[in-house]
């Protein structure tokens, strides 16, 4: 067994997060990612405040184990989710694509672990100062909204310039990379690609057989001409996007309206040409459809061996 | 040197612009800073002048930073 704050103190099993995916991380797969020990979470994406506490509330029927909700701070809808979350107190709420800080108030009374995605040190020593619980260390690896820097150069950084707990995030897929997220400091991990081909995931299967078909090339950054980078599986979409991108005669406003819609249409409708596939590079490394308790124990059996094995390398 | 002129060369510095072409009236999008950018440059300031800044959502311009670190330095 894993020796991590986040087992001893979340009352996880196993200590791994399950990132919140616009579009895939509703409460069925939460709640078997908290079923099989680890922590599910609810992604509360661009949706208004019914949607979440409807999650939240079927979530709670699915398992009784701690689960969290990830708040998109970009969403139209912030305000009335971030009430929803102090309202229903779930274990966790992590947060993304911003510097949550104005939000955190009612839901530290509320007894809520906050725990922020961060890309960078500066980000990380501003939300610990507004009362973090921990922070989750996002690489560039990742799908969906990506920083600059990779997971094995900001997570040590990350880890010196705080002393709240850090989580790391990006290009994790397997006991290897977990593995190497504790020898980087962290205490514990947070995947997002490899569980979009558990089988309780409620993704279009088209996604899932993108994830399962993806080469490691097969990932491409668009986005950051409009200041939210995102990583996604190349497709028809991302050729168009990334050509327009670059395209000094479409405007910003025009670049922003191509992609509105494209997530729902990649994962609701599973619109091979039109979706926009998020998913990080660790994709390529993503082969079968498994349940959420396999994807977890093996990943955690393959780094609990390497971890015991590490002695072999000091002579 | 004042706040706003303090302000003014760590972005001049961070963010590769010209010291003059920055006037208390941008907002942060007009300088095309991201999130990252803001607490980069809020923790720079920090260091530089020795105060603990709070940030939120509120702050746009320029010229709300330099009303917040001054009010901050009360």
């Amino acid at each position: 067994m894993m020796n991590s704050v986040l087992v001893q103190e979340l009352g996880l099993t196993y200590p791994i997060f399950q990132g919140g995916m616009a579009w895939v991380s509703d409460a069925a797969l939460a709640a078997a990612v908290s079923n099989a020990g680890g922590l599910g979470i609810i992604s509360a994406m661009n949706l208004d405040a019914e949607y979440l506490r409807g999650q939240i509330q079927k979530c709670r029927t699915l398992t009784d184990k701690p689960f969290g909700v990830n708040v998109m701070l970009m969403s139209p809808h912030v305000q009335e989710v971030a009430q929803v979350c102090a309202q229903e107190a779930p274990a966790v709420v992590t947060t993304g694509a911003g510097l949550p800080n104005q939000y955190m108030k009612p839901w530290l009374e509320a007894g809520i672990r906050v725990i922020p995605v961060v890309p960078s040190t500066a980000m990380a020593k501003l939300v610990e100062r507004a009362g973090a619980y921990a922070v989750i260390a996002e690489g560039g690896e990742s799908g969906g909204h990506v920083g600059d820097l990779s997971t094995i150069t900001l997570v040590p950084q990350v880890v010196d310039a705080v002393s709240i707990p850090v989580i790391a995030a990006g290009g994790i897929a397997d006991g290897r990379g977990a593995a190497v997220a504790f020898m980087l400091g962290a205490v514990g991990v947070q995947c997002g690609t490899v569980f979009l081909c558990a089988e309780e995931c409620t993704v279009h299967d088209n996604y899932k057989q993108k994830v399962l078909a993806a080469r490691d090339i097969d990932t491409i950054v668009t986005g950051k001409r409009l200041g939210h980078a995102v990583r996604s599986i190349r497709n028809p979409f991302t050729k168009r996007y990334a050509k327009q991108e670059y395209n000094p005669q479409c405007t910003d406003d025009e670049l922003e309206a191509l992609g509105v819609g494209a997530l729902r249409k990649a994962a609701v409708e599973g619109d091979l040409d039109n979706g926009c596939f998020l998913a990080g590079q660790a994709a390529a490394m993503v082969h079968a459809i498994r349940p959420a308790k396999e994807i977890i124990e093996t990943m955690f059996t393959q780094a609990e061996q390497l971890l015991k094995g590490a002695p072999a390398w000091v002579k | 040197m004042n706040t706003f002129e303090t302000i003014a060369k760590l972005l001049a510095e961070s963010k590769d612009m010209d010291v003059n072409d920055i006037r208390p009236d941008m907002s942060f999008s007009d300088l095309e800073l991201d999130s990252l950018d803001v607490a980069e440059l809020v923790m720079n300031l920090e260091d530089e002048l020795g105060v603990a800044v709070e940030i939120d959502e509120s702050l746009r311009t320029i010229a709300d930073l330099v009303a917040k670190v001054d009010a901050d330095k009360q």
